[in-house]
C-alpha cells in the first residue's frame, strides 16, 4: 500500500491531474451477459464493476415473499482476486453492510407494487476495486434496472464527494480515499431525491453543505453518461442492424 | 424463473437432430463454440484472463502471496483453486458458500494443473518448511451459457501464463513470470442418444446423462478425469472421448494457449 | 410514425390525462417509468418496453408447459414470474383426477387460456376454449415478450405474413412463446425470421425489411437448388 502523500492537490490539480470538481473517466456497456435480464458493465477510473438484474422472478422461500408488492434484494460481492491482497470469497461484514444499503437506495425508484410475491434481483460484482466501488455499483445497478425493463420512477445515479488537503473534492481516488480526511457517497434521483448517503471522517456543518452541493454536481454528470448510455444502445443497433440487412436484400436482387 | 423443466417436444427436437448428425447450433459433433481470451483484464491481479465460450464468460484471477507451505511437502508451492458460481451468472444459482457443483469444477481445474506439473511448485518454496509461494486461482464465472468447466481450464491455464510473481511488493526480489512449463486444456463431452458431443451448450448439459472431461498436456498425455452425472459409458465411448479430446485440446492449445 | 427512446424518468408529456401504460404521474407531468419507445397516440401516451417479463392478464392465450401434477391442478411454467394453474375441471373433458398424468405430464406443452387472475396472482389457466389443446408437435421458440406485438404486427399483419410466406402453421402466445409447425426447413425459417423481427423489433419499417429479408432467404433457397440440379447434370 501506497504512503500518505504530502499534498493532494497541488496549483488546483488533484494527484491524478483532475480539478476538484471532476470524475474519473466512465465507461459503460449494457447487456453484457445474455442469462441476466438486464446487465451492466461499467468502468469508473480503475474499478471494474459488472451488474446484473434478474426478475421480476418467483422468491424463495416463500415465507419471505410480500403479498402486496416486490422485494427488491441487492447483493454487493467483490471478487477475490479484486483487490492486492487476496480477500476470502463470500460475504463479509462490509460487504453485507453494503447490500443493505444498495438496496435501500433502489426501494423507493422501483415501482414494487406492479409485481406482488416477486423478488427484483440486483447482484453486483466488483471485478477490479480502485475506491468507490459502491457508487459505481449503484450507478450499474440503475442501468441494469432499465435494461431488463423494470419499471422505475428514475435512474439513481452516485458519486462520492470527500475533504482532502482541507478542500471539498468531487469522486475520491485510492489515495484520498484512504487517507482522505473525509469520504462522503451519495446517490440521488435527477430529481435530487437523495437515496443514498454514508459519510465518514470530519467535515464542519458548513463543509457538509458544500459537499453536499458538490455531489448534486457529480450525480447530474453521472446521469447524462447513464442517460447517454441508454439512448445510444439503440441508436448504435439500429445503424448495426439497418447495413446488415441492407447487403443479404442486394445479394438476393444480384442473383436475379 | 429458471428453466428445468425442458419442454418435451424441444427435447425430442435436439434428440432428432443428433440421430441425423445435427447439433441445434450447426457444429459438428467436435467442434467447439467459438473462444476469445483476453488476458490482464483485473488490474489488482497477478495474472488474469477473461474467456468467452460460446456464451459462458468466466474472468478467472490469480492472486499470489508469501505463506507457509503444508507440512507434508515443506519444499514446493501451494496452489488453491477456488470456483464461485455467483447468482449473476445464471437463474438457477443462489448465493452462499460453494454448493458440490463449484466445488467438482475447482477440483477438476486444479488437478488438472496439479498433474500435469504445469507450474513448477519447487521454484516457488523460499525456504523449506517455511516459506513457499501461495498461488489463488479464483475461477469467477459471470454467464453460465455451458461447459464451464473447459472454459475455467482454459480460462486458468491462460490466467497463469500471463502472470508475475509479485516479489517487490513483498520485499522478496525482483518480480519475474511465474514459471509455467506445460499447458493442461480439459476438454468435455456429453453422451445423448448413444452419441458424443464435445463442448456442450446450455441445453445440451440439461439433456446429458452424463457428462465426462478429459484434461491433455502438450505431450498428449493426460493428467485428469471426471465422469459426473448417472449414465454409464461403455469402454469404446471413453476410448473414443480421450482421442477427441486429445485433437481439440491441441487445437486450443495451439490456436490461444501457445507460450 | 416518430419512435423516440425514452428512459425512466423522462417527461412525456404535462397532460395527465394522457398518461398511458408505461408511464406514471408526477405532479402535473407525465413521465416515462420504462426505458422504451415513446407511442404517441391520440388518447394517450405510452412508452412500449424494450424488455421485461410477461405479466398475465385474464383472456390472454399463451404457451405453457407443464411443470408439476399436483392434487386436481397441473402447475404451468406460462414464461412468467408467476405459475399458471390448471384445474382438473378445465381440462377439455371429464377425467378422473387418480391418472392426471396419462392426459398431461411434465414437459409437456399445452396451448392455453387464462382464465382469470387475482389480487394475489394466482393465474387460473383453462383448456376448455375453441383453438386450444395440448401441443405434441412442432416447436417451440420462446422471444422476449415486449417484443411479442411486432410478431404478431397491426391487426395480425406481420403474422399473416409469416404464414402465407413461409408457409408454416404458427400460434404466437401472448407471453413470449410462438409455436411453430411444419416442414423442418419452414420452421427453421420461421424461426430465423422470428428472430429476425425480435433484433429489429424497435425499428420503424419492419414489415418491408421482413419481406426484404424472406425474400433474400428465399433466393439462397431457390439458389441451392438451383446449384444441385446442376451438379447433378
Amino acid at each position: 500500500m501506497s504512503e500518505k502523500p504530502e499534498h493532494f492537490i497541488v496549483d488546483g490539480k488533484r494527484l491524478d491531474g483532475r480539478s476538484v470538481d471532476e470524475l474519473r473517466p466512465i465507461k459503460i456497456e449494457l447487456s453484457p451477459l445474455d442469462r441476466a435480464d438486464g446487465s451492466c458493465y461499467l468502468e469508473w477510473g480503475r474499478n471494474k464493476i459488472m451488474a446484473a438484474v434478474y426478475g421480476p422472478r418467483e422468491l424463495h422461500p416463500r415465507h419471505r415473499q410480500n403479498m402486496t408488492k416486490a422485494v427488491v434484494q441487492y447483493r454487493y460481492n467483490m471478487a477475490a482476486f479484486s483487490v492486492d491482497d487476496r480477500i476470502r470469497p463470500g460475504h463479509s461484514r462490509r460487504s453485507i453492510e453494503i447490500s443493505k444499503v444498495g438496496r435501500d437506495a433502489f426501494e423507493y425508484v422501483v415501482f414494487t407494487k406492479f409485481f406482488p410475491k416477486t423478488a427484483v434481483d440486483i447482484f453486483i460484482e466488483v471485478l477490479q476495486a480502485d475506491a468507490g466501488t459502491r457508487t459505481a455499483g449503484i450507478n450499474a445497478a440503475s442501468l441494469a434496472l432499465a435494461d431488463a425493463g423494470i419499471p422505475m420512477r428514475g435512474l439513481v445515479s452516485a458519486c462520492a464527494v470527500g475533504k482532502v488537503d482541507g478542500e471539498i473534492v468531487l469522486d475520491l481516488m485510492k489515495e484520498e480515499d484512504n487517507f482522505g480526511e473525509a469520504d462522503v457517497p451519495i446517490a440521488m434521483t435527477a430529481g435530487g431525491k437523495i437515496t443514498h448517503l454514508q459519510m465518514d471522517g470530519n467535515l464542519t456543518k458548513e463543509e457538509f453543505y458544500e459537499a453536499l452541493k458538490l455531489a448534486k454536481i457529480g450525480c447530474d454528470k453521472v446521469y447524462k453518461l447513464q442517460r447517454q448510455a441508454l439512448i445510444e444502445k439503440y441508436n448504435g443497433e439500429y445503424a448495426e442492424n439497418g447495413e446488415d440487412a441492407m447487403p443479404q436484400a442486394r445479394i438476393g436482387d444480384a442473383d436475379e | 424463473m429458471s428453466d428445468d423443466v425442458m419442454a418435451e417436444i424441444h427435447r425430442d427436437y435436439l434428440f432428432n437432430l443428433i440421430l441425423k448428425g445435427e447439433r441445434d447450433d450447426g457444429r459438428a459433433f467436435d467442434e467447439f463454440r467459438d473462444i476469445t481470451i483476453e488476458t490482464g483484464v483485473a488490474g489488482m491481479a497477478e495474472g488474469s484472463a477473461l474467456v468467452t465460450l460460446g456464451d459462458t464468460q468466466i474472468l478467472v484471477g490469480i492472486k499470489i502471496q508469501p505463506g507457509e507451505p503444508f507440512p507434508d511437502t515443506p519444499d514446493v508451492g501451494v496452489i488453491i483453486t477456488n470456483t464461485e458460481l455467483i447468482p449473476m451468472a445464471s437463474p438457477d444459482y443462489e448465493a452462499g458458500p460453494p454448493r458440490e457443483t463449484a466445488i467438482e469444477i475447482a477440483r477438476v481445474v486444479d488437478r488438472g494443473i496439479r498433474e500435469s506439473k504445469a507450474i513448477d511448485l519447487e521454484k516457488l518454496c523460499m525456504v523449506k518448511g517455511e516459506k513457499v509461494w501461495i498461488i489463488f486461482i479464483d475461477i469467477h464465472v459471470l454467464n453460465n451459457g455451458g461447459n464451464i468447466i473447459d472454459a475455467a481450464s482454459i480460462g486458468s491455464i491462460a490466467a497463469l501464463l500471463s502472470t508475475t510473481l509479485p516479489a517487490e511488493r513483498y520485499g522478496l526480489g525482483e518480480d519475474s513470470p511465474l514459471p509455467v512449463r506445460d499447458i493442461p486444456v480439459a476438454v468435455t463431452a456429453i453422451e445423448f442418444g448413444g452419441e458424443l458431443l464435445l463442448d456442450p451448450s446450455l441445453e445440451e448439459g440439461k439433456l446429458a446423462g452424463t457428462v465426462y472431461t478429459v484434461i491433455t498436456n502438450s505431450d498428449g498425455s493426460i493428467s485428469g478425469m471426471q465422469k459426473s452425472g448417472a449414465e454409464p459409458l461403455t469402454i469404446d465411448q471413453v476410448m473414443r472421448v480421450v482421442e477427441m479430446a486429445g485433437t481439440a485440446a491441441a487445437k486450443i492449445r495451439e490456436k490461444f494457449l501457445e507460450v | 410514425m416518430e419512435r423516440n427512446i425514452v428512459i425512466p424518468g423522462d417527461v412525456v408529456s404535462d397532460n395527465v390525462k394522457m398518461s398511458g401504460s408505461g408511464t406514471y404521474v408526477h405532479g402535473d407531468e407525465v413521465r416515462a417509468s420504462v426505458y422504451g419507445l415513446l407511442n404517441i397516440g391520440e388518447r394517450y401516451i405510452s412508452v412500449i418496453p424494450l424488455a421485461g417479463k410477461y405479466i398475465p392478464h385474464a383472456s390472454d392465450r399463451v404457451i405453457g408447459i407443464i411443470t408439476e401434477v399436483a392434487y386436481s391442478n397441473w402447475i404451468v411454467d406460462i414464461n412468467s414470474p408467476y405459475d399458471g394453474l390448471l384445474h382438473i375441471s378445465q381440462y377439455p373433458r371429464r377425467i378422473d383426477s387418480e391418472n392426471m398424468s396419462r392426459y398431461l405430464k411434465v414437459g409437456d406443452c399445452i396451448l392455453t387460456m387464462i382464465a382469470s387472475v387475482d389480487a394475489g396472482m394466482k393465474v387460473e389457466l383453462t383448456l376448455r376454449e375453441k383453438e386450444l389443446r395440448v401441443l405434441s408437435d412442432g416447436r417451440i421458440v420462446t422471444i422476449n415478450p415486449t417484443k411479442m406485438p411486432r410478431v404478431i404486427g397491426r391487426n395480425g399483419s406481420m403474422i399473416r405474413l409469416l404464414k402465407s410466406e413461409i408457409g408454416c402453421n404458427m400460434f404466437v402466445g401472448q407471453n413470449g412463446r410462438i409455436w411453430i409447425n411444419g416442414s423442418d426447413d419452414c420452421i427453421d425459417l420461421a424461426i430465423q425470421t422470428v428472430r429476425y423481427i425480435e433484433d429489429n423489433a424497435h425499428t420503424p419499417g419492419l414489415t418491408e425489411r421482413v419481406q426484404a429479408f424472406l425474400k433474400a432467404k428465399e433466393k439462397t433457397r431457390y439458389g441451392k437448388v438451383h446449384e444441385s440440379r446442376n451438379d447433378e447434370e
